[in-house]
């Protein structure tokens, strides 16, 4: 029997965990998910809490993802109450979130996923050899934590988005000046993309795989849409409407691994940014069209790997709407007003978004007076767990008979492929 | 002088102070000229785990039995060790609603599969109630000023020193219009260690504590300015319980 820690504690991954494989012959006979981060009970807590005080406390599940725990939260919460927001908001959400998105792949495709291509045990250490890229990347992921603080008042841990709107608007005076930032980060883009596209190509495992995203109302975006559509292997796709997302993740308890896992029709899927392009693949615009051919990315894709280009695609579109978002905003739409009366009433309400890393979904029942009844987070980490083993499974099969360093390095790029979020998976279950 | 030897670690939470290192952008290839990092495995699978430490970075709070193997190694192996994060300075979120028994709320969640979890503490604790800690720098996160500002002091010899007086005199220099007083709204600044300079009601948004108890704090004077303005005392509980609670004494005590 053969054994392969992937790293007692995963490196270049957020939060605390190591993953531990067990073979026999071919078979993987057992997966650890070992979550090394303690258990908080972060959705129990939030019972009885008033929902003005709900996101503060649920966006420190994940400091990567926190401004999208936030607003998700803040989506489920408007959407229990029936609380409609103005245009302005949803433009300065759609901002929001899409900082958010630049920020993390900047980070995770440069810093995190690319020096496992090059042999490099981290940035900084690739940093002696390619300082212009991991600078350009510096200064990416800047730009989001810059534009992210515009908006919500902070990078980590929003305060200024609230219930009905926002605490203050942003001055045109600084959108303006992000504006110039970001007409730089378009220009400097190619020659990120040219870095990601020149990266070794590597094979780890060769698959099909079932994809889910949200379905992105008429325009590449990670905040609005309340349904999520599934992509199945065969190329057939279901809908299933937000609020009946149970029946995307069904989740359950495998006896052979510690995680709970999710399945679709019994079968695995994949959430994250290239499960994104396969469902929304007819709103990718100009920028991301370029992006997938220069990088080469044939849709749907055959390895993990994949979702390391599937990221910098995104970011390339993400900084032309961006852009295209300001401009609205700086053409009238940036109305000076204060956040919409929200009416507390009794009832459940979810959010249904995409965080960096795949679907997320937030979903709260209030009772009369507005206070937490009970709480529901399915984080993408969770949701992509069975597909991490899927993939396990099949690169293990397929190479079988390389040695064991060679093996663990395999598994360990499909599970940071995916951009795990340990912090996240706050419904991971560890049994001994 | 030789660069110090670092080493930053992450025990219970959401990573967000390792993160905020990492979000230095124009700072961090300049930081790692002037300091010898070691261990940061948010940031490199490159790791020592033997090395003596100059300077210890402790970010999260203590749940899991590892979590306090973890943080006793790296106290025996540092000269100086600092909790980053108001998680490793008070508890911060795993350290709320001490009265909701754990146990119970894990079997709640996660079913049978709770049994499982290795628990040390009946909730998040602070380091100090297991470790000596030298220095802290608060925050949820911490503030990119106070960590830039807190490596400064140490590359120079000195200690890290943090703010005493509270929120609501960095608030007043901003000259914003009173949340509490003018607005009826539920704002704790008064009693919240300055720092962030008034970060959230400079947006109109009130202050919800997250960087810990000022020195002195004076919470019934709070607590009674708050129900004077209506609000009822499972509220201000409440809302005191997320952040800005006092250490208790019975978790003061310190292992060392």
């Amino acid at each position: 029997m053969r054994r392969l820690t992937l790293v007692d504690e995963l490196a270049r991954v957020e939060g605390n965990g190591g993953i531990t494989v067990e073979l026999e012959g071919e078979n993987i006979r057992k997966i650890e998910f070992n979550i090394f981060e303690g258990p908080r009970a972060i959705e129990r807590i939030l019972q009885g809490r008033p929902a003005q005080d709900v996101a503060g406390i649920v966006c420190r599940i994940c400091a990567i993802c926190a401004g999208v725990h936030y607003l998700t939260s803040v989506k489920a919460t408007e959407a229990a109450f029936g609380t409609r927001v103005t245009e302005t908001t949803e433009l300065l959400r759609d901002l929001f979130v899409r900082a958010g998105n630049i920020e993390s792949h900047a980070l995770h495709v440069f810093m995190l996923a690319a020096p496992d291509y090059l042999g490099y045990p981290g940035s900084i250490a690739m940093a002696a050899d390619h300082p212009v890229e991991v600078k350009l990347a510096l200064r990416l992921k800047k730009l989001g934590n810059t534009l992210q603080e515009l908006v919500g008042g902070r990078a980590i841990h929003p305060v200024n988005p609230v219930l009905g709107g926002f605490g203050r608007l942003p001055q045109a005076v600084d959108l303006i000046v992000a504006r110039d930032e970001l007409l730089w980060a378009i220009d400097a883009l190619p020659a990120a993309l040219d870095f990601v596209a020149a990266l070794p190509s590597t094979e780890v495992c060769s698959a099909d795989n079932t994809y889910a995203a949200l379905v992105m109302p008429g325009r590449y975006g990670y905040f609005a849409g309340d349904e999520i559509e599934v992509v199945r292997a065969d190329g057939t796709r279901q809908r299933v409407p937000g609020n009946e997302y149970r029946n995307l993740t069904n989740e359950y308890v495998l006896a052979h691994s510690f995680a709970k896992h999710s399945a679709f029709e019994g079968q695995p899927f994949a959430v994250g940014a290239l499960s994104r392009l396969v469902v929304n693949r007819s709103l990718v615009s100009g920028s991301g069209q370029n992006a997938l051919k220069r990088l080469g990315l044939h849709l749907p894709s055959r390895t993990p790997l994949d979702n390391n280009l599937a990221q910098a695609i995104e970011l390339a579109m993400d900084l032309e709407l961006a852009l295209e978002t300001i401009d609205r905003l700086l053409q009238g739409a940036l109305v000076p007003q204060a956040p919409v009366a929200v009416k507390p009433r009794a009832g459940t309400g979810t959010g249904v978004t995409e965080a960096p890393r795949g679907l997320l979904v937030h979903s709260y029942t209030y009772n009369e007076d507005g206070r937490i009844v009970a709480a529901d987070v399915i984080t993408p980490t969770a949701m992509n767990a069975a597909s991490i083993e899927r993939h396990f499974q099949v690169a293990v099969s397929q190479h079988a008979s390389g040695t064991d360093a060679a093996l663990t390095k395999k598994l360990e790029m499909i599970v940071r492929a995916y951009d795990p979020c340990i912090s996240c998976s706050v419904h991971l279950v560890r049994r001994s | 002088m030789a660069k110090p030897t670092v080493g930053i670690f992450g025990l219970t939470g959401c990573a967000g102070d390792q993160l905020l290192i990492l979000n230095c952008e124009d700072e961090l290839l300049g930081l790692v000229h002037l300091l010898d990092i070691r261990e940061f495995v948010m940031a490199s699978s490159a790791r020592d785990e033997l090395a003596r430490l100059d300077i210890a970075l402790v970010e999260g709070a203590v749940v899991t039995d590892r979590d306090e193997r973890t943080l006793r190694h790296v106290r025996e192996r540092a000269n100086l060790l600092i909790a980053i994060g108001a998680c490793a300075v008070t508890g911060g979120i795993p350290g709320m609603a001490p009265e909701l028994d754990r146990k119970v709320l894990f079997r709640e969640i996660y079913g049978d599969g709770a049994d499982g979890f290795d628990l040390k503490a009946e909730r998040g604790r602070p380091l100090s109630d297991f470790v000596k800690v030298d220095a802290v720098i608060p925050g949820c996160p911490i503030e990119k000023h106070e960590f830039l500002g807190a490596i400064a002091a140490l590359l120079q010899g000195n200690m890290p020193r943090v703010k005493e007086y509270p929120v609501c005199t960095e608030c007043r220099l901003r000259e914003n219009r009173c949340l509490l007083i003018q607005d009826g709204a539920m704002c704790i600044g008064s009693v919240t260690r300055a720092g962030c300079n008034a970060r959230c009601p400079s947006l109109g948004v009130p202050c919800i504590g997250c960087r810990g108890p000022a020195v002195d704090a004076n919470f019934p004077s709070l607590e009674a300015l708050l129900v004077s303005k209506g609000f009822e005392a499972k509220d201000i509980h409440d809302k005191l319980g997320v952040f800005a609670r006092l250490p208790q004494p019975a978790e003061a005590p310190c292992a060392d």
